[in-house]
């Protein structure tokens, strides 16, 4: 049977790669070195698999059909579509169609309905964290679309439901695969609305500190302080799936530090997996 | 709010080959999309706060970003028009 090894999160802007020699020194060193942790640790995990788990920045859905949740089930995605990212290792990436598609159909008998794609475009959001963690082998890549862009928005705690029908789904599969979840993006920043480049330190700190508490008690501080604390906070969605994977226990902090530069309160986090 | 039209060339400027077009032949690429004239207009005088109103944060913050307005100048325009 196939096993969860590893969860994390990691945050993602475009301003990581586009200003990333405007970044100050110290912050520069502490990002490298917080990425590149994850990276160790990920690859220490040996995951056959990686499920990323980030929003669509616009990049394969619209306001024609903008789903809550879209599971890649194909054999291969494409890699970014931003010209910035064009320096980005892999034009392809190589999908698992096989625990991807046992995914959808467990999370159906669930009575989840997400959408599914066979053939996704993967953005920065996904692939700015597996650039900056210097992955010498790349897993392959299980995406999960969820939607923390466009209102509405699917619960708080829907997010960790996903995330322990992940875990549940995962176990259930019958071949001997290692597997692991990154969440992408967060923690607090603001992105074309009045507040952009605002970084609230002290919600991303009690968020954080929160991330190790009963779940109800992270749910109900989001949902009172997301509206509140920038749009691109809404990412934390994808924080709650890892979460939700993990058995909700809490992660060790790899490190935090808000990056004016990037305009993005900077999260590195890796969960202890409960058995 | 979202207008469906502003928010899809919006969208479609994600494209380097459009966003070129649209900086070299901007009314030829709008007369492709039925746009309201007060939207028309709006985009004509860099009327952040009027488009704001109208399509998503990010779409919004692409599209400035596509046509060459820095980001200090975006965000003073969104706060005082």
């Amino acid at each position: 049977m196939a096993e969860l090894v590893g969860a994390f999160a990691a945050s993602h802007g475009p301003l990581i790669i586009r200003e990333w020699q405007r970044v100050p020194a110290g912050e520069k060193k502490r990002m490298a070195a917080a990425y590149k942790e994850l990276g160790r640790r990920l690859t220490a995990a040996e995951p056959d698999v990686l499920i990323v788990v980030s929003p669509d920045h616009w990049s394969n859905f619209f306001l024609d059909n903008y789903p809550a949740v879209c599971i890649g089930v194909g054999a291969e995605n494409d890699g970014p579509p931003e010209p910035w990212m064009k320096a980005f290792p892999h034009r392809t990436l190589a999908g698992h169609p096989g625990l991807a598609s046992h995914i959808v159909g467990e999370a159906l008998r669930a009575g989840f309905e997400p959408a599914l794609s066979h053939r996704l475009k993967l953005d920065h959001g996904s692939c700015i964290p597996l650039w900056k963690m210097e992955l010498e082998r790349l897993p392959k890549i299980v995406p999960m679309l969820l939607n923390s862009i466009e209102p509405p928005m699917p619960t708080l705690g829907r997010c960790y439901e996903w995330g322990a029908l992940l875990r549940k789904a995962i176990e259930a599969y019958s071949e001997p695969l290692r597997v692991a979840i990154l969440g992408t993006g967060g923690l607090s920043h603001s992105i074309g609305e009045k507040t952009m480049g605002a970084i609230y330190e002290d919600f991303d700190n009690e968020t954080i500190r929160l991330f190790d508490r009963p779940r109800d008690e992270l749910i109900r501080y989001l949902d009172a302080k997301l509206p509140t604390h920038g749009n691109g906070s809404e990412e934390v969605r994808n924080w709650l799936v890892a979460h939700g994977a993990a058995g909700g226990r809490g992660f060790e902090l790899v490190d935090y530090l808000p990056v004016p530069t990037v305009i993005v309160g900077c999260g590195f986090a890796s969960w202890r997996i409960s058995a | 709010m979202r207008d469906y039209w502003l928010s899809k060339l919006f969208f479609d400027l994600q494209s380097p080959a459009l966003a070129a077009e649209f900086r070299a032949e901007r009314d030829k690429v709008l007369a492709r999309y039925p746009l309201q004239g007060t939207v028309k207009d709006a985009i004509a005088r860099q009327d952040v706060p009027f488009l704001a109103e109208r399509t998503n944060a990010y779409l919004l913050r692409y599209y400035f970003f596509a046509t060459g307005m820095k980001d200090d100048e975006f965000i003073r325009r969104l706060n005082h028009g």
